[in-house]
């Protein structure tokens, strides 16, 4: 009985030709026969030449990696070369990169794709947050459309200017520092015993109200209703020394004026109480809006809820706002809403009762005697946030 | 354009003749003709130096053992068969330690046609040898000595029998012999075991 050894010593010497011609064909003709010595032969002839060419490819890979460490040798030698002899031909420009740069390369190369989804993300974000403020921003100042500029004014930069001019002129220091209204508008008496109308958009965001006359007479106020979809509210004077407006000489007019109709309007766009007149133009305000007028009367900011009059001094309109690209085209809430908005809250039970006018003390009069009368009875609204 | 193809597949088969023959200058020449190419491709495609020089030698040797087996069928130029060979090795790597499925590589129009050039056959069957190659690595580290230098020696770096008598101090070059034989048997068991089983 032979050992594997035994057979792998045989198959060698087979392999090799070293066995004689009668031994060899003893064995050739054992292979064929016996399928279990075949098959040991096959596996011997696998194993030995497997690691022939196990060792074939150590030396290829050993030749290869030579080359490459040769080839670099090579390319770095004329590349010294060419430095010390003045540049007799181009060099590899992929050799002369600084350590740090190959670093920063290679950082950019393997991080390219993750920098730039984190570069188009920040983009995003700054860009949605703008968006989103923007959006926000527009949001509070409702009712302002597009084209559409309510008429309270930013007056903190126009009081500061002049307190400065004044400062001057007078060549003494400032008083105190007091706290600044950050808006106005206008507004006018409803009722003799202290209710008042101006824009809702004017007492948007309002912290205090302060209402002051022509006569520097200063009242605080509150808020009773507002109806932001009418641009209108309603404000209560608060003032325990407060004593009433006196009658009014105007009254409010439930029902729509006509087209065409002379239309003039007081209001506080700055310091001093300013007097504008147009004419009724359209029966429908911006956009076609039904509750307001459209009237041709010049308003800028701070004008906002004044009283809009019509010839006989009946209260027709409350100002509301402008459309920028159109020429003097101003718009006012009909005065019929602000009527129905009175009536709904007479019927909720309130604190103090409406009394509405009766009796125009305006009509038939000219209207320097109109304005005269009237004055005393529209207020600048101070805005405190 | 034709011109030059025709020309370039002359001078590729020059080159493959002369490396069939064992001409080490032909392959240090093709080594260093097509280089800059796949570094190109693989430092533009996120890869490093080292990636690259890993990627051409493995490239590299694919044909090599192909040129020097003599089974080499090239349909196209030799660059284009190493471009081909290497694309498929880096995308291969890349895929392996991406955590990204979808790896596109940014290729080299100059190139060109890179797919049907009998790359990927060659690579699989490559591919087979290397895991072959590596169980053998490891039944010899298995075998233990003396076993592993008396075939390593023998097998690998084709000492003669008298040679590796001395190294290992036998009384005579049968005895080392009977021991060789010994340890291929050995080495058999372990060689098939694991790779049957992998």
């Amino acid at each position: 009985m032979q050992t594997e050894a035994d057979y792998y010593a045989l198959f060698e010497a087979y392999q090799r030709g070293e066995l004689a011609a009668g031994a060899r064909a003893d064995l050739e003709a054992r292979l064929s026969a016996d399928p279990r010595l075949h098959q040991r032969y096959a596996e011997f002839d696998e194993l030995t030449s497997t690691l022939r060419t196990y060792g074939e490819r150590r030396r290829t890979r050993q030749t290869i990696s030579d080359l490459h460490a040769s080839m670099l040798a090579a390319d770095e030698a004329p590349a010294s070369e060419s430095t010390s002899t003045g540049l007799t031909h181009s060099v590899n420009p992929m050799l002369r990169i600084s350590r740090t740069e190959q670093k920063l390369r290679d950082f950019w190369n393997g991080h390219r794709a993750t920098m730039g989804v984190a570069a188009s993300v920040a983009v995003l974000a700054v860009f949605c947050t703008l968006l989103g403020l923007e959006w926000w921003r527009a949001a509070q100042t409702r009712p302002s459309q597009y084209g559409y500029t309510v008429m309270n004014r930013e007056i903190a930069k126009l009081k500061q200017g002049q307190r400065a001019i004044t400062a001057k002129l007078n060549g003494s220091a400032p008083a105190a520092p007091v706290i600044e209204n950050k808006y106005s508008g206008t507004g006018f008496a409803l009722t003799a015993d202290g209710y008042m109308v101006t824009s809702s958009h004017v007492i948007q965001g309002a912290d205090s109200l302060l209402i002051e006359g022509r006569d520097h007479q200063r009242y605080h106020a509150e808020t009773v209703y507002s109806d932001v979809k009418h641009d209108l509210a309603i404000l209560r004077i608060k003032d325990a020394k407060f004593d009433g407006f006196g009658r009014l000489p105007y009254t409010f007019k439930a029902g729509q004026a006509d087209l065409g109709e002379r239309v003039y309007t007081l209001g506080y766009p700055r310091e001093d109480v300013v007097y504008g007149e147009g004419a009724l133009s359209s029966r429908s305000g911006f956009n076609g809006d039904t509750a307001f007028y459209q009237v041709s009367i010049p308003v800028n900011p701070g004008n906002s809820g004044g009283p809009l009059l019509d010839a006989q001094g009946n209260l027709i309109g409350v100002v509301s706002g402008r459309q920028d690209d159109a020429q003097s085209a101003a718009f006012a809430t009909k005065s019929s809403y602000l009527v129905r908005l009175v009536d709904s809250l007479k019927s909720k039970q309130p604190a103090q009762p409406y009394h509405l006018p009766r009796a125009n003390q305006l009509a038939g009069a000219g209207r320097p005697q109109q304005l005269k009368r009237l004055q005393d009875f529209v207020f600048v609204v101070k805005v405190y946030e | 354009m034709n011109m030059d193809s025709s020309t370039a597949l002359a001078a590729d088969a020059h080159l493959i003749k002369a490396i069939q023959s064992g001409d080490e200058r032909a392959l240090s020449q093709l080594y260093r003709l097509h280089w800059p190419m796949v570094s190109h491709f693989v430092l533009q495609n996120s890869g490093s130096e080292d990636d690259a020089r890993d990627v051409y030698q493995e490239g590299v040797m694919v044909f090599y053992e192909k040129v020097r087996e003599g089974s080499l069928e090239l349909s196209c130029q030799i660059k284009t068969y190493l471009y081909a060979v290497c694309r498929r090795l880096w995308l291969k790597r890349l895929t392996n330690k991406s955590r990204l499925h979808g790896v596109r590589l940014l290729d080299d129009d100059d190139y060109g046609p890179y797919l049907n050039t009998g790359a990927e056959d060659d690579l699989q069957e490559a591919e087979e040898r290397d895991r072959r190659f590596a169980t053998m690595s490891e039944a010899l580290t298995h075998l233990g000595e003396p076993c592993r230098s008396l075939l390593e020696g023998f097998y690998l770096l084709d000492k003669s029998m008298q040679d590796l008598t001395a190294e290992h101090g036998y009384t005579n070059a049968d005895t080392a012999k009977t021991q060789k034989y010994k340890c291929l048997t050995r080495l058999k068991k372990l060689f098939f075991a694991s790779y049957k089983e992998a």
